[in-house]
């Protein structure tokens, strides 16, 4: 560009982007720099996103280890104790542990941080979402823009999610690596049951509540944003959101009340014979 | 109530419109109200005219084409951005409440100046095919795909109206980020064979919170686009590009600068 005689153009003819921008935070930004904050943001971008991605799908096998209970504590700990056994449990929980915190940090990024700021965006789902002929103020709390809304909640249950999902991890991490729990070290089907039924169930109900919104909400957004399923209408996309998000609640509260102990293990009969 | 167009007069209708000037300031801004009887086919266009006719004529509003074309008379329509031209008062229910589209800088009453912010967006994604070579009048045009024709008219036939960007969260709450309108207008210019740029040239315009990651995907913009543009498929085509340009090696873009320097 003229006004700036250091960068001259590498290629004549060609008018390419700004090169220099003025940012109001860090002053005047050289192309180069530009180039790197871009990057960075681009990485930011693509770890949220993927992390958000990989913890969902972990909750999904996750859903299905636990619900090993439903074949009664035999059946768990055979489940525990081969994945304690050939050492797949353990890496695992730190690896979701680090997942987990690196999504929270990176997903975080796109809350406005004041609250006047979060208003706005509420007010402005409220007012959308009014249909055209319902008369104003009426209806207005009442149907909010359902994807505004569903981010809305997003950022609510990550808030719940990121406090109990963190107090599970410290938890699990201290059954599976100190004896402090049960008879052995390792995670075992009597002493989760009794950590549950003495009062953990309520929590883990919250727990699984936020989670399963929170995934099947984010997965969703992650295919809207990125053109998976592009052919699909958005309507459509949803619905599917709709049947994950009720399949797993439905399958982890049957899951949480034979963990505490409220009901039978349903497929007890699958054991009986090991 | 029925959202089949009734075109049977007799309806009374009441507008409650958002006023303020700018220029006076002493004014606070209020609502004013309105009756008119309806007429049949009567748009908010038609409606907000016979107002400023029959009872204040210092109401400021816009409008040129009267049919959603020129994109000008964007407003909230009960909280709703919309075009006034082409809103029939009989899909509105008997209380219509009209306020300026938000995001924009007011010119007062229910007129705002997408003009200004229109033309920051297209001098920030250069606007215009940027050619390699200068313009050969004499030369055959070169010649296109018919599909890849009509993705490029998909996206030009924005007509400005604003009402994507005040329907837009993230509009509302950060100003800098280029908006939907401005994320239309890049896809356009980036599937144009005949724009020299490459994706590392949009790289750094398009990869930041200002650009399309600033995007969250609540798809208002989708959901008001009067023109029904495909702009959930166009955000979705920028992000995988933006992906492919940041694997680019980064010593390559660097090479580039140093060349500059």
């Amino acid at each position: 560009m003229a006004e700036n005689p250091t960068l001259p153009d590498p290629r004549p003819g060609l008018i390419r982007p700004t090169r220099v921008r003025r940012d109001s935070r860090r002053g005047v930004l050289t192309f180069e720099a530009q180039r790197r904050a871009a990057r960075r943001q681009a990485i930011y971008e693509a770890v949220s996103g993927a992390s958000g991605a990989a913890l969902a799908f972990f909750m999904w096998g996750h859903m299905l280890l636990v619900g090993s209970i439903l074949t009664g504590s035999r059946g768990f700990d055979w489940v525990a104790s081969g994945l304690e056994h050939i050492y797949v449990a353990q890496p695992t929980v730190v690896i979701i542990s680090v997942l987990f915190f690196v999504h929270a940090a990176l997903a975080s990024r796109k809350i406005p941080s004041q609250l006047r700021e979060r208003r706005r965006m509420r007010d402005l789902a409220r007012s959308l979402a009014r249909p055209l002929d319902a008369p104003p103020g009426a209806a207005s709390r009442a149907t909010p823009h359902l994807e505004s809304s569903l981010w809305i909640w997003q950022v609510r249950t990550g808030m719940v999610v990121l406090v109990f999902g963190a107090a599970h991890l410290l938890l699990i991490g201290i059954d599976l690596f100190t004896p402090m729990f049960g008879e052995r070290v390792g995670i075992e089907a009597a002493s989760s049951s009794e950590r549950v039924a003495e009062g953990l169930v309520i929590p883990y109900a919250i727990l699984l509540l936020a989670v399963e919104f929170h995934a099947s909400v984010g997965l969703y957004r992650l295919a809207v944003k990125w053109g998976v399923g592009s052919r699909l209408s958005r309507r459509t996309l949803l619905a599917i959101e709709r049947v994950i998000l009720f399949g797993f609640l439905g399958f982890g509260a049957i899951t949480l009340v034979v963990l505490a102990g409220w009901v039978d293990p349903p497929l007890a009969f699958l054991t009986e014979g090991l | 109530m029925s959202t089949k167009p009734s075109q049977e007069e007799g309806r009374t209708l009441r507008f409650e419109i958002f006023r303020y000037d700018p220029t006076r300031p002493e004014v606070e801004p209020h609502l004013d109200a309105f009756e008119l009887v309806e007429q049949p086919y009567m748009t908010l266009y038609l409606a907000l005219n016979r107002i400023r006719e029959e009872h204040d004529p210092s109401l400021q509003f816009d409008f040129a084409c009267r049919s959603a074309v020129c994109g000008s008379c964007g407003m909230m329509i009960n909280g709703r951005p919309g075009l006034a031209c082409s809103t029939l008062t009989a899909n509105l229910p008997d209380v219509i409440r009209l306020h300026p589209l938000p995001a924009f800088e007011l010119v007062g009453d229910l007129s705002v100046d997408t003009g200004k912010w229109f033309r920051e967006m297209a001098e920030r994604t250069e606007s215009w095919i940027h050619e390699r070579a200068p313009f050969d009048p004499e030369a055959i045009e070169e010649r296109m795909d018919d599909d890849l024709a009509q993705a490029i008219y998909e996206g030009e036939r924005c007509i400005e109206c604003g009402c994507c960007v005040a329907g837009c969260g993230v509009a509302n709450v950060n100003p800098r980020f280029v908006g939907p309108a401005g994320l239309n207008r890049i896809a356009r210019f980036a599937l144009d064979p005949r724009d020299a740029r490459s994706d590392t040239d949009w790289f750094e315009v398009l990869a930041s919170d200002d650009g399309v990651f600033g995007c969250l995907g609540l798809m208002a913009c989708d959901d008001v686009c009067p023109k029904d543009l495909p702009l959930r498929e166009q955000y979705a085509y920028l992000r995988r590009r933006t992906m492919g340009a940041a694997r680019a090696p980064l010593l390559q873009v660097e090479g580039v600068a140093n060349a500059q320097g």
